[in-house]
């Protein structure tokens, strides 16, 4: 805290503490851009792969780390968005079934989200008990995916065709190679990026602060906590689900293991080694983690989980607020300042 | 000067324990009044009846003229029914600013409105200076003021204050004192206020109720109250 209370006595104003982590944003996304110039091979095929899982991890980092509310079922709304995006392929819905699949999966993603939530939140659970109902989720939506194998395949998993971008005239874009995915995946995730920062400086997002710190306070202040609760799991389960189906369609591929707990607490993982007051921290500790957890799988295969997990409890007990809220604290409080601008 | 708020037979039980017992309370809009009495008197209780915080056992209550008995601190808060919470209850990692941001989101004015509103409450609590400053670097005091802005910046109409001085310099609790003469004089509001400190009480010069054993045992001007013989037992531990 003191930290805090040094650069705001210095007099930096709050507009430069607000543009620091748009422009290291701003910088890393056209970096981003220009990589398919610079390499090509196997790191623009993963990359986009990272970013969505960067996605779903800013989709738990607008929940957990600006709203207080921690869920262990991100992985559950994921792998619905993935079989989403492979059903419309393989139900040959009518126009475009990328998009049809896309939007159901926001649909559905939204639609889970404020149901569960609606009436989870209205008769008050809260804290541990929300966390136990989430990772129930992802075990329902994983045994589900797995009993209904007629629909999703079962164990053996589903196809999803890599699709085409139709723009009503001209002809598609088809998004087949590497390069052309990766240039519909970064735009996305960018996008919702810059949303998410928008939103948080609205009042909704300061409400949700607001109940991150003090449920009660805001709740004597006037506010129905429960519905903005609700928006706000919706939100995140809108985005999860949509990067959900933007993967399944990069990688060809879906398996009830994608709504596994093991997958959902690795988001977890992720969003606490990036910093979870920090949309950036997020998107990037996902990034990072699972390109190091690539490499620690070729180099060294017996001990790559020790490394991380040992990884994991240095950040935690160390560094509360992740990568990002180190860095936050070197910098004089930007990053990772629980959007707070 | 019209009713703003009313209490009919107002009792709260927790299992065996009476904490109010039949409460009847009225006050006028523009009033400020005094709850006292020793430990255990169910002061906070009938404060947490009021702002919804608890649910009454029994008994019932009006706020401007609407009935209020079934509704949630959300929707009393709304109406304008708020409260300072007997410690400090603010958003501690938040800017001043911030705190009373979100308390003036509670309400739907325009953002203009509410930023006139702001740099109004932040002249009146006197922290216009530390507008920049995250509110766990404050003084105890200063939180206080916080928090009775952040009633303000939310347009509170009724101001349930749980002990406003507590933990206050002698100069502070003074100054908390012309605050809240002011705020019902200039502003019209509504006060109720929990109090243990005598002094700052006499200096009110508003009406006082004194509960014992969660019953009103008398309601008066600071002096008559005084005088009362009851009341001069209970506090000396005779009754």
């Amino acid at each position: 805290m003191s930290e805090k209370r040094t650069s705001a006595e210095m007099g930096l104003p709050a507009s430069m503490r607000l543009y620091s982590e748009t422009t290291v944003a701003l910088v890393i996304f056209v970096l981003l851009a220009a990589l398919p110039v610079l390499v090509s091979g196997y790191s623009i095929y993963i990359l986009p792969q990272y970013l969505l899982y960067g996605m779903l991890a800013m989709s738990l980092g607008i929940l957990w780390g600006f709203t207080g509310i921690l869920s262990f079922g991100q992985a559950a709304f994921f792998a619905l968005g993935a079989y989403a995006m492979g059903l419309a392929a393989k139900w040959g819905v009518t126009g475009n079934p990328a998009y049809v699949g896309l939007l159901a999966s926001l649909v559905v993603g939204a639609g889970l989200a404020a149901v569960v939530g609606y009436f989870l939140f209205s008769v008050g659970v809260r804290d541990v008990y929300f966390v136990l109902v989430t990772l129930a989720l992802s075990i329902m939506v994983e045994q589900i995916t797995v009993s209904q194998s007629q629909i999703t395949g079962g164990y053996n998993g589903m196809f999803v065709p890599r699709f085409s971008l139709s723009f009503g005239v001209g002809p598609e874009l088809d998004l087949s190679s590497d390069a052309a995915i990766y240039y519909v995946v970064l735009p996305v995730v960018a996008a919702v990026y810059f949303l998410l920062r928008w939103l948080l400086k609205c009042p909704i997002g300061k409400v949700l602060v607001g109940i991150r710190e003090n449920e009660d306070r805001v709740i004597s202040l006037g506010f129905n906590t429960s519905l903005f609760k609700t928006a706000a799991f919706a939100l995140s389960g809108a985005i999860a689900c949509l990067a959900g189906a933007l993967y399944g369609a990069h990688a060809n591929f879906v398996s009830p293991s994608l709504a596994g707990v093991l997958f959902s607490t690795q988001v977890v993982v992720w969003v606490a080694i990036g910093g979870r007051e920090s949309l950036l921290g997020a998107l990037f500790g996902a990034v990072g983690v699972s390109a190091l957890s690539n490499y620690l799988t070729a180099v060294i295969p017996e001990y790559w989980q020790l490394v991380l997990g040992i990884l994991f409890v240095v950040v935690i007990i160390g560094f509360k607020g992740g990568i990002a809220g180190a860095i936050g604290r070197v910098f004089g409080g930007e990053a990772g300042d629980g959007g707070r601008d | 000067m019209t009713e703003l708020l009313r209490t009919e037979g107002l009792t709260k039980r927790f299992r065996g324990l009476v904490a109010n017992d039949n409460v009847d309370f009225t006050l006028d809009s523009g009033a400020v009044r005094c709850v006292i009495g020793p430990n255990g008197a169910g002061k906070t209780t009938f404060i947490s009846m009021i702002s919804g915080h608890l649910m009454p056992t029994a008994g019932r209550l009006w706020f401007k003229g609407r009935e209020i008995t079934a509704l949630s601190v959300a929707r009393r808060a709304k109406m304008g029914i708020a409260r300072k919470f007997q410690t400090p209850s603010v958003f501690d990692r938040l800017t001043v600013d911030d705190n009373l941001e979100l308390a003036a989101l509670g309400k739907p004015v325009s953002a203009g409105e509410r930023r006139a509103n702001i740099e109004e409450v932040l002249e009146i609590t006197r922290l216009h200076d530390l507008r920049r400053i995250v509110a766990s670097a404050l003084s105890h005091g200063q939180r206080q003021w916080l928090e009775v802005g952040m009633l303000l910046a939310n347009r509170a109409e009724l101001l349930l204050l749980d002990e406003p001085t507590a933990g206050m310099t002698a100069e502070e609790t003074s100054a908390t004192g012309e605050l809240i003469r002011m705020l019902a004089d200039s502003r019209n509001l509504s006060i109720i206020i929990i109090e243990h400190d005598i002094s700052f009480i006499r200096g009110l010069k508003a009406p006082v109720t004194v509960l014992h054993l969660g019953r009103v045992l008398v309601n008066g001007s600071f002096e008559e109250v005084a005088e009362n013989e009851h009341v001069r037992n209970v506090y000396l531990g005779h009754e």
